[in-house]
């Protein structure tokens, strides 16, 4: 910047500058670039826009930077085949100085790379920054948008563990719906048709070359168009966008009240980075790197998958979405909702800016973040997700242990035994597919409760054939005890009224 | 003269970033080796296998579990390692407790099993185990070469056992019947020889020492009292109830 000015002791100094600056003049009258560079990098840009709201694009760089050079380190050590990989992670986790710190860099860049990206999306489209003249600026953002997502994604595959699957088998999955040529896509994803040995390789490549590639070509093109175009100014309310007469407008603002983009433009731009590199460099020291959790064997079937956190919406909508809606809403929404958010600028390209008088901008954003909150929160209890490990890990609730029969007890091994509580919570432990068991009795009679386990129904299958009629009558003892202390179990009118002998297996004493 | 000082503090704050870097060694990110994943069938700590595979029916601390509690010094006094890795291993047909070992189709290796067994006795065992002539676990013929005898254990029950479970074996101050057909086709006969050897400490049963003032039950007797709540097993338990929703049930499955 304007060092020379500023510096009052050039004695010190003096010898290394000048020569610095003559080896800088060399190459310069040579290459000829700051007659090319400057200018561009000095034009003027409103001063309305050097705000802390428009430095979220910058930040986004700055980690895509961080993680070319992670990215770099890491793959000096790692291997990508699926025999060495998992160990060349473990290896730089445990072996290699720094290693393990490296990866905790490179996935904690991932991570603030897509919110500040997101962050980033979210303001342009508030500030109206993607309107006349800024439409491809936008295009090309949306495309980084997806390639950023693809890194991700393809990234979390690199650590092959057995989230790794989870990418893996939905990407296939998707890719599997294709008419027609479903199955040749899956076989070019996974080179073959299941996950296996050159699956890695594919997704090592996309990983590191072709998308990558991508990125930084249309990198290059979205900060050409940022410095050709100009920067958007703060918007106003009332100061609307036309065709015919915004360019002019724009250069009579910058003309007026415009700033040089270099140094002041970027002024808050560099603070943030570095804000934002603190904060990435303390999230990857305290919070470390994530996994590789267990290796991929498919044998190890008691463990649940479970994507990295930008995809546990996906997660949850794969995992909540009826079967016959799967088709339609995978292969045909993303591609439209795709493209009515790359050709908004086409449709929206003029009039107001302001977020100010944009409700409906609002609405969409927060609808669309509600969504995906939801789906998120979602992702992370995965309540459709079995409890594989309940059964035998995950004791019955003492208090419904104690003042048991010994049928009653039976019966609460049954519960253990038959693998119910992979489904059905007891004292709030086990899994969540169905309703929790703990005050079952009060709302199903014995003869339901009986219906319920031997047909099943309702997501739930039917035990009458894995079940003897002294396990089921144990089952339904133990179940008939699931009431609180001072409420009645359910009963059958009818039988009541016929006053019956007690009802079988529920002994009295309670 | 300010130029010099912040160019003195870049540096001072280089050299405490490169003294942070160096000392990565303690930073809480670090991945601890102990934490590694493993596969399942390495892990080696008694803890996490029992508490994975046993104490969802043996209880958390190896009592009040819906089966019987491990957590008894008696027990361990008097079942032998073999016996142990056994029932581990092979599980009890016909009962809720499964066969573990990777060759009946379970989840852990015969060295597991046997750090199981080895571990559960190391925590579990107590002054106990010293005592001599204490009865044997296992089944054994009574000692005229005959089992237990059932009106012999009828006698010992009602001077015994009836206090708590009533005269018959129908329940009284100990809830449930003892010789409901159901629940007695669910058990083993070692598992009711197990609760006269040892009881249900963790619920209130004397183990076959008795309470205070009693003789312990000598080996006879246990093995009467077993043939009498045994004789009470029948043919097709669990049917009066239920035919008509066991018979056609099952068709329309998931
Ligand atoms: C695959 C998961 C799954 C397993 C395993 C499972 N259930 Fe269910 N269960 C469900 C679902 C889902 C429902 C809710 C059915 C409905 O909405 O109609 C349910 C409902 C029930 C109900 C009725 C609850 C109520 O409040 O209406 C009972 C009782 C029940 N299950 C008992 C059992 C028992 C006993 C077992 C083991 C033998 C078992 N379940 C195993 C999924 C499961
Ligand atoms: C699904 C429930 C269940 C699980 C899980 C289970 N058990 Fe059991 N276990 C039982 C039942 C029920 C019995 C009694 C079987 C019978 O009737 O003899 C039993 C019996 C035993 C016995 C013999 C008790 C006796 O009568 O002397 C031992 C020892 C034992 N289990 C150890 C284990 C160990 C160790 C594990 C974990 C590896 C385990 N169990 C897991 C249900 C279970
Ligand atoms: C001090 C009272 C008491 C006495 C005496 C007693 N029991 Fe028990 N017994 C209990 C209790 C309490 C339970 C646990 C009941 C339950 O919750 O299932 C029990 C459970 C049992 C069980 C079932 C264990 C199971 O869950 O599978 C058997 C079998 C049994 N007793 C047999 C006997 C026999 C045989 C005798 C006589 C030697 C006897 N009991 C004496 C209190 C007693």
């Amino acid at each position: 910047m304007d060092r020379k000015e500023e510096n009052p002791e050039p004695v010190e100094q003096a010898a290394a500058p000048g020569r610095l600056a003559r080896i800088g003049a060399w190459f310069d009258l040579r290459l000829r670039i700051s007659d090319q560079i400057w200018p561009e990098l000095a034009h003027h840009v409103p001063r309305s826009s050097a705000s802390f709201w428009y430095v979220f694009g910058s930040a986004t760089l700055l980690c895509f930077m961080v993680q070319l050079v992670t990215g770099m380190c890491l793959g000096l050590v790692y291997s990508p085949s699926a025999a060495e990989s998992w160990a060349s992670l473990e290896y730089l986790n445990y072996q290699q100085p720094l290693g393990w710190f490296m990866r905790s860099l490179h996935y904690w860049g991932s991570n603030f790379m897509v919110a500040l990206m997101t962050i980033h999306v979210v303001q342009v489209f508030l500030f109206g920054a993607y309107k006349y003249p800024r439409e491809l600026t936008w295009v090309v953002g949306c495309f980084l948008f997806l390639l950023t997502l693809a890194m991700a994604f393809t990234g979390q595959v690199m650590r092959f563990d057995q989230d790794a699957y989870w990418g893996l088998g939905i990407g296939a999955s998707i890719a599997g719906r294709f008419p027609f040529v479903g199955g040749i896509v899956v076989d070019l994803m996974l080179g073959g048709p299941i996950i296996g040995a050159p699956t890695l390789s594919r997704f090592f490549t996309l990983h590191v070359f072709l998308v990558p590639a991508l990125l930084l070509l249309l990198i290059a093109v979205h900060l050409w168009l940022v410095l050709k175009v100009g920067i958007n100014e703060w918007p106003m309310p009332g100061r609307l966008v036309t065709r015919e007469r915004y360019l002019e407008e724009y250069h009579q603002l910058v003309a007026e009240d415009g700033e040089p983009f270099v140094p002041n433009g970027v002024q808050k731009d560099l603070v943030f980075s570095g804000l934002v590199m603190v904060a990435l460099v303390s999230c990857a020291a305290v919070l470390g790197p994530a996994g590789p959790n267990g290796p991929p064997d498919p044998t190890l079937i008691d463990t649940v998958p479970r994507p990295d956190f930008w995809f546990l919406s996906l997660f949850a909508v794969f995992a909540l979405l009826p079967a016959y809606l799967e088709t339609p809403l995978i292969l045909i929404a993303p591609p439209i909702l795709f493209l009515l958010a790359a050709l908004l600028p086409f449709y929206s390209g003029t009039g107001e800016k302001s977020w100010k008088v944009r409700p409906g901008a609002w609405i969409l954003v927060v609808t669309v973040f509600v969504c995906l909150g939801t789906l998120t929160w979602l992702g992370i209890r995965s309540p459709w997700s079995p409890d594989m490990a309940a059964w035998s890990g995950t004791p019955t609730p003492v208090a419904m242990v104690r003042g048991r029969t010994p049928l009653e007890l039976q019966g609460a091994l049954i519960v253990q035994s038959k693998q119910c509580r992979t489904c059905h919570s007891l004292g709030g432990e086990g899994g969540e597919r169905g309703p929790a068991l703990d005050d079952v009795a009060t709302r199903l009679t014995q003869d339901q409760l009986i219906h319920q386990v031997l047909q099943g129904g309702g997501n739930m299958p039917a035990y009458g054939k894995n079940l003897s009629p002294a396990q089921v009558k144990a089952l339904v003892a133990f179940l008939g005890t699931m009431h609180p202390p001072g409420q009645l179990p359910a009963r059958d009118a009818s039988r009541v009224a016929s006053s019956a002998a007690p009802v079988a297996g529920v002994s009295g004493g309670r | 003269m300010m130029r010099r000082n912040w160019r003195g503090a870049g540096r001072s704050v280089v050299c405490l970033a490169l003294l942070w870097l160096g000392a990565c060694a303690d930073l809480p990110g670090r991945p601890d080796e102990a934490d590694r994943p493993i596969r399942p069938n390495d892990v080696k700590s008694v803890d996490v296998l029992y508490g994975q595979n046993c104490a969802g029916c043996h209880g958390a601390e190896g009592r009040l579990g819906a089966a019987r509690p491990l957590a008894d010094p008696l027990y361990w006094a008097i079942v032998n390692d073999a016996e142990v890795q056994g029932v581990v291993a092979r599980g009890v047909a016909g009962t809720a407790m499964p066969a573990f070992a990777l060759s009946e189709g379970g989840t852990l290796s015969d060295a597991q099993i046997a750090i199981l067994s080895d571990g559960l006795r190391t925590r579990w065992s107590g002054p106990d185990s010293a005592a001599p002539g204490l009865p044997t676990w296992a089944i054994q013929p009574g000692q005229n070469g005959k089992r237990g005898r059932v009106d012999q254990g009828a006698q010992v029950f009602a001077s015994r056992c009836a206090v708590c479970h009533g005269g018959k074996g129908e329940g009284g101050i100990a809830p449930g019947s003892l010789v409901d057909a159901s629940y007695l086709s669910l058990v083993s006969d070692q598992a009711l020889r197990s609760a006269v050897l040892f009881g249900r400490t963790d619920l209130g049963m004397p183990d076959f020492r008795g309470g205070s003032g009693e003789k312990p039950l000598s080996p006879d007797e246990i093995a009467d009292l077993v043939a009498w709540m045994a004789s009470h097993r029948v043919a097709y338990p669990g049917r009066p109830y239920n035919e008509s929703d066991a018979a056609g049930v099952g068709e329309d499955g998931p």
